[in-house]
């Protein structure tokens, strides 16, 4: 899931135009470009197994059948290539062939173009012990939808890839024409074609048949040369695109994933704050009891049976530890509890915001402005939000003061916790942020991080009023 | 009699009260450690009659203690084990008891507050006996299976039985019952006599009555 944590980098040293000029010169070679070109003619296969060519061998071979090629398809012909290649479609995405062109196709994306997209949720249902998508596999059917857009995109790519081819074969002939053409004067030799994006198959745009004419030609061939990466990282980044839309989860299963992903968080979150509170009762206020009640226990030995009282002193002693132990027991507890849900949350965000500043060591202006009430939920994750973050600028910023803002405005309440500290506040180290970061994430908050270090600090958190 | 005591214990206050209490009792203190592996190496160093431990202790406050007085009842078969928690475990009781209840004790930690008990029972535990909270008595009783003869037992039979496992003498029951020893020793006998041990066991038929009893 993306959880949107942003932390403020440098900003990037100042322009330099002349870095930028060679950046668009030695791209041709670069490493990026040569997997772009390898990517774009590893589509040739889908120019020839796509759908639509599908259809145009089983017209021919339907029409080739009923007429013997005789005359036009009928449209007989045409009905018989559309039910047999709509079968054959059916048949990849039931026995998950689809998926698996789809995965094979993410595979090479993330190899050539490091485009990693996620695969879409598992097969669930199996036939015969075997992962089995059946007709209804939308994953599948996306794979071929894909397919089809891949027909107009592979073939603009393969167009982008003799870019490449003819940029080299223009550039080659001065070369070619010092070898293999050392005529003597007067000899006339037949032109060679010169390529250009507007004439790159066959006999090129137009031919040239002296030396310097080669020299055009290889300075046309260097231009497209420089061109040549741009154009197919521009073809490859429209394929990318297709690629995250088809062959991804889709929206509604990338949905479920982030809803499972956060079910988990929660699920583990409750059950740490379950464990926290075994623990701290566990070590807290159950052992003073249990130390409490020795102590009473001996103290009841020493003031002994009678009414004489053996041993005053010791049992003095003895009661003072014990009542000393409830006192803390009791502050143990009251911490505790109010650990668990404070009061005064009840009477609203506003009242126990201000009563978090009031006991605030560094001072604290609180700005509130919430025109409808969040739910409790909201409200208690918003509160220990704001305990969390004001603990740690006490802690760790150096501030002289802290400034508290809620607002809530079109459903979505926002609550920022900024001081004039040192900064540096990083949600790696330590576990506060981090954790805070994953309590939000539960009701799809948001926790935004700026903290430079120098500072100044201001963490934002942004929460649905409703959850 | 004065016994030698080991106390491991990660509360602070806890400790300190619990090495109070037993030395006003006129125990020898040897020890009192916070952690497993210290209780070990003190056990190992003094070899005490008998040795508290807090079931959960650092590192990992789980079962520390539990782990280290199983070992202490591995290595040093003649110092007795007392263990203290706040919780009942019946795992944690078959564990301790597994084969063999002598020199043995489980109970709660509130229990110290009852002082005279306390000391009673850690003094039958130095000497090779068992004390066994109450509650561990009752639960192991709630998870037991009714075979190997207990099932037998008469209602009275099976309380004077409860009351052996929680480690008390013929007269200690008695007393619990209200009753004439001479009563207590007709069940006891009633109660072997069920439970198929025969009397040329007489040293080591109680532990083997109460483990039948509480064997899950």
């Amino acid at each position: 899931m993306a959880l949107p944590v942003s932390t403020p980098t440098a900003d990037p040293p100042p322009g330099d135009q002349r870095r930028g000029a060679r950046a668009v010169l030695v791209a041709p070679f670069h490493q990026r470009a040569g997997r772009e070109l390898v990517f774009c003619l590893a589509g040739l296969p889908f120019v020839v197994a796509n759908p639509v060519a599908l259809f145009v061998v089983a017209l021919d071979l339907s029409w080739l059948a009923s007429s013997g090629g005789r005359g036009n398809p009928s449209p007989a012909d045409a009905v018989v290539a559309a039910v047999s290649v709509g079968l054959l479609l059916t048949v990849l995405v039931s026995t998950a062939g689809a998926r698996t062109l789809g995965s094979l196709q993410r595979g090479l994306a993330a190899r050539l173009l490091g485009v990693r997209v996620g695969a879409p949720p598992p097969v669930r249902s199996r036939f015969a012990g075997r992962a089995w998508p059946g007709p209804r596999d939308g994953a599948g059917w996306r794979v071929i939808v894909y397919l089809l857009a891949k027909l107009p995109a592979s073939l603009i790519e393969l167009y982008a890839a003799f870019f490449w081819i003819g940029g080299l074969v223009n550039l080659s002939y001065p070369l070619l024409w010092g070898a293999f053409r050392n005529h003597p004067p007067g000899v006339r030799l037949s032109p060679v074609p010169v390529f250009t994006p507007f004439g790159l198959f066959g006999e090129g745009t137009f031919r040239v048949a002296t030396l310097p004419g080669t020299f055009a030609a290889a300075a046309a061939g260097a231009a497209m040369l420089v061109a040549a990466p741009w154009v197919t990282r521009a073809v490859t980044s429209v394929d990318a695109w297709l690629i995250r839309g088809l062959l991804g989860p889709g929206r509604l299963a990338q949905r479920v994933h982030d809803l499972e992903l956060s079910r988990a968080l929660a699920v583990d979150n409750s059950a740490a704050l379950l464990r926290r509170l075994e623990r701290n009762l566990h070590d807290g206020a159950q052992i003073r009891l249990a130390t409490l009640a020795m102590n009473l226990g001996m103290a009841r030995k020493k003031l002994g049976e009678g009414g004489e009282v053996a041993d005053a002193a010791a049992a003095r002693e003895l009661v003072d530890a014990a009542l000393r132990g409830a006192k803390d027991a009791l502050g143990e507890l009251r911490s505790l509890t109010r650990g668990i849900h404070p009061p005064v949350l009840d009477n609203g965000l506003a009242d126990a915001l201000a009563s978090l500043a009031a006991d605030s060591a560094i001072p604290v202006e609180l700005t509130v402005a919430i025109p409808v009430r969040p739910t409790p939920a909201i409200e208690t994750i918003a509160y220990f939000c704001a305990a969390e973050l004001l603990a740690n600028a006490a802690k760790h910023s150096f501030a002289n003061t802290i400034a508290i803002g809620v607002a809530g405005a079109r459903g979505v309440l926002r609550l920022s916790v900024a001081d004039d500290g040192t900064g540096g506040a990083d949600p790696t180290r330590g576990t506060g942020l981090s954790g805070l970061t994953q309590r939000v994430a539960v009701v799809d908050g948001a926790l935004t991080i700026a903290s430079p270090p120098g500072g100044p600090t201001k963490i934002t958190v942004e929460l649905p009023l409703r959850a | 009699m004065s016994v030698r005591v080991v106390i491991a214990e990660d509360a602070a206050l806890f400790r300190a009260g619990l090495a109070r209490l037993i030395e006003d009792h006129g125990h020898q203190v040897c020890a009192a450690v916070g952690d497993g592996d210290a209780l070990l190496a003190a056990v190992t160093e003094h070899q005490p009659d008998v040795v508290v431990a807090d079931i959960r202790m650092p590192p990992t406050y789980t079962d520390e203690g539990l782990r280290a007085a199983l070992e202490i009842r591995r290595q040093h078969p003649r110092t007795g084990v007392l263990v203290l928690s706040q919780y009942i475990e019946t795992r944690y009781t078959a564990r301790l008891l597994a084969g063999n209840a002598a020199g043995a004790g489980y109970l709660l930690k509130e229990r110290v507050a009852d002082v005279a008990e306390f000391a009673d029972a850690l003094q039958r535990v130095a000497a090779g006996g068992t004390a066994l909270d109450p509650e561990v008595v009752g639960q192991l009783l709630r998870v037991s299976r009714r075979d190997g003869g207990v099932a037998a037992l008469t209602p009275r039979e099976r309380h004077v039985l409860a009351l052996m496992a929680e480690g008390r003498s013929n007269a200690g029951v008695a007393d619990a019952l209200v009753v004439t020893g001479g009563t207590v020793e007709k069940h006891v006998a009633s109660i072997f006599d069920k439970l198929g041990l025969p009397p040329d066991e007489a040293d080591n038929r109680r532990v083997l009555a109460v483990l039948r009893y509480l064997s899950p």
